[in-house]
């Protein structure tokens, strides 16, 4: 195993381990994933929307913002006693420090939507019918999103003392484009959009479900590249 | 200290920083200064409160980039080559740079795979009996007391094996009996062969691990000497009322 892997593992394995030791930021996010779910579905009942319409919006709103909350942790961990000094001090390339990150921050996600992905299924009473594999990849394309630019924008916020409130405004406006296919991907997915409209009107801008796929895919590749190759100008001086 | 730490330091000093300069903005924090650090030395950088101490040290460990001038470890110049020259280095703090959810032994074994030490375990467990901290390895870092997390912290900035160590007020906030440790770990590193680099304020602590001493003020040197030159209590006492009437 070369160096890059084993100061990759080694940093991701530590982060793990201090998170599922601390308990700091999984069971705020799965708090905060069923509340955002509970307070929609109230209000879903209340206006009479369909459940198909509202349940994607429900599932990325309740990613994004936990989403968010994880990433901002991650660099606050470094922040006590200096750790990130530490991790700057030894000769580790500050990418290999960014891809431990943002794998860690994906793995979070991954296991809050385990537990909350189904909890909404049912409040919502969604189904997927036979597209869990067209499901997944949507979901593990979105994490891959929103952790590429939240662990960036988390170092950024730490690092620079600018703290919490910046980094939700950045990275929201950043995530913009990736959302829009993502959303889409969904309705499609939840059968919400009839495929025969799929395409046509103002759905033409983002096409069919290949289309939105293709969007995420090269919203990850362009941004998780750029934020891999920023971070040391964000962690250094 | 390793065998690969010695040879790159063999023919060259140690650290040699020549002509650097530091600017934050237009604020000039360090002119001109040039110092060259022999094998085995210990070296106590003296200053007031902004004096660029600190700054020194940050820019020595390759964290800040100097405005101009040179810094090599070991023959290796701490920006064109970071990862080569951070590997001849270790560094302390007031801060123990340690994580307080991980065990003890946690936290060396992981400063121990950054650094790509190939005997890791060994290492650790050598660590651990030297400091005495062998009966503590499955502890918490976070119940460590601060004379003891002090100790840490020296073996997790040596668990690689470092040329250079680095102290930047490594006296801060301990106690009579964790100092007289403290300068125990620094003079067992000198004695095997490592170069110890530090700022403190406390100069009488200082003087008892260093052999050299320099007085950093206005951004440049003003002070530079063996201990063996100069009355070591006389100099303490007059750098104390130097450094009240800077203050």
């Amino acid at each position: 195993m070369n160096y890059f892997c084993k100061s990759l593992w080694a940093i991701f394995a530590k982060d793990i381990v201090t998170e599922f030791r601390s308990k700091q930021v999984l069971p705020t996010m799965i708090v905060l994933g069923m509340l955002i779910a509970w307070v929609l579905r109230i209000v879903s009942e209340a206006a009479s929307l369909s459940t198909t319409v509202i349940g994607p919006a429900v599932l990325w709103i309740a990613f994004l913002f936990s989403g968010l909350l994880a990433q901002e942790r991650s660099f606050a961990v470094e922040e006590q006693e200096d750790c990130i000094a530490g991790l700057l001090l030894a000769p580790v390339d500050p990418g290999t420090i960014y891809i431990a990150k943002l794998f860690t921050n994906i793995i979070m996600l991954c296991v809050f939507e385990l537990v909350v992905v189904p909890v909404i299924f049912l409040t919502f009473q969604l189904s997927v019918a036979d597209k869990w594999f067209e499901f997944i990849t949507v979901l593990l394309l979105g994490n891959i999103g929103i952790s590429c630019v939240g662990t960036l924008f988390s170092a950024m916020v730490q690092l620079s003392r600018i703290r919490g409130s910046l980094l939700s405004v950045l990275v929201l406006v950043i995530l913009m484009p990736m959302m829009i296919p993502a959303t889409f991907a969904l309705l499609l997915l939840f059968g919400a959009i009839p495929g025969e409209l799929a395409g046509s009107g103002t759905l033409a801008l983002v096409g069919n479900f290949k289309t939105a796929i293709g969007y995420m895919v090269a919203f990850d590749a362009v941004y998780t590249v750029t934020c891999w190759l920023l971070f040391g100008f964000v962690v250094q001086e | 200290m390793s065998k690969r730490a010695q040879s790159n330091c063999k023919d060259e000093p140690v650290i040699a920083i020549t002509s650097v300069n530091k600017a934050f903005g237009s604020r000039l924090v360090l002119k001109n200064i040039d110092l060259h650090v022999d094998r085995a030395q210990g070296v106590c950088i003296c200053g007031v409160n902004g004096a660029g101490k600190s700054t020194l040290l940050r820019i020595i460990a390759g964290l800040l980039r100097p405005s101009q001038g040179t810094v090599r470890l070991c023959g290796l110049d701490v920006n064109s080559e970071p990862e080569k020259a951070k590997a001849q280095l270790g560094v302390i703090s007031h801060k123990s740079m340690l994580y307080p959810a991980l065990r003890i032994f946690e936290n060396l074994l992981f400063f121990a795979k950054l650094y790509d030490v190939k005997d890791s375990h060994d290492r650790v467990r050598e660590l651990l009996e030297d400091l005495g901290l062998s009966s503590y390895r499955y502890d918490r870092t976070d119940v460590l007391s601060r004379g003891m997390l002090q100790r840490l912290a020296i073996a997790r900035a040596i668990v690689h094996r470092p040329a250079v160590l680095l102290a930047d007020e490594p006296f801060t906030g301990l106690d009579r009996e964790a100092s007289r440790h403290l300068i125990s770990n620094f003079d067992k590193f000198r004695a095997g062969g490592g170069t110890l680099l530090m700022t403190t304020h406390d100069t009488r602590l200082a003087l008892q691990c260093c052999n050299r001493v320099v007085v950093l003020d206005k951004n440049r040197f003003i002070f530079d000497a063996e201990t063996s030159q100069i009355d070591t209590g006389r100099f303490a006492e007059d750098y104390l009322s130097y450094a009240r009437g800077r203050n």
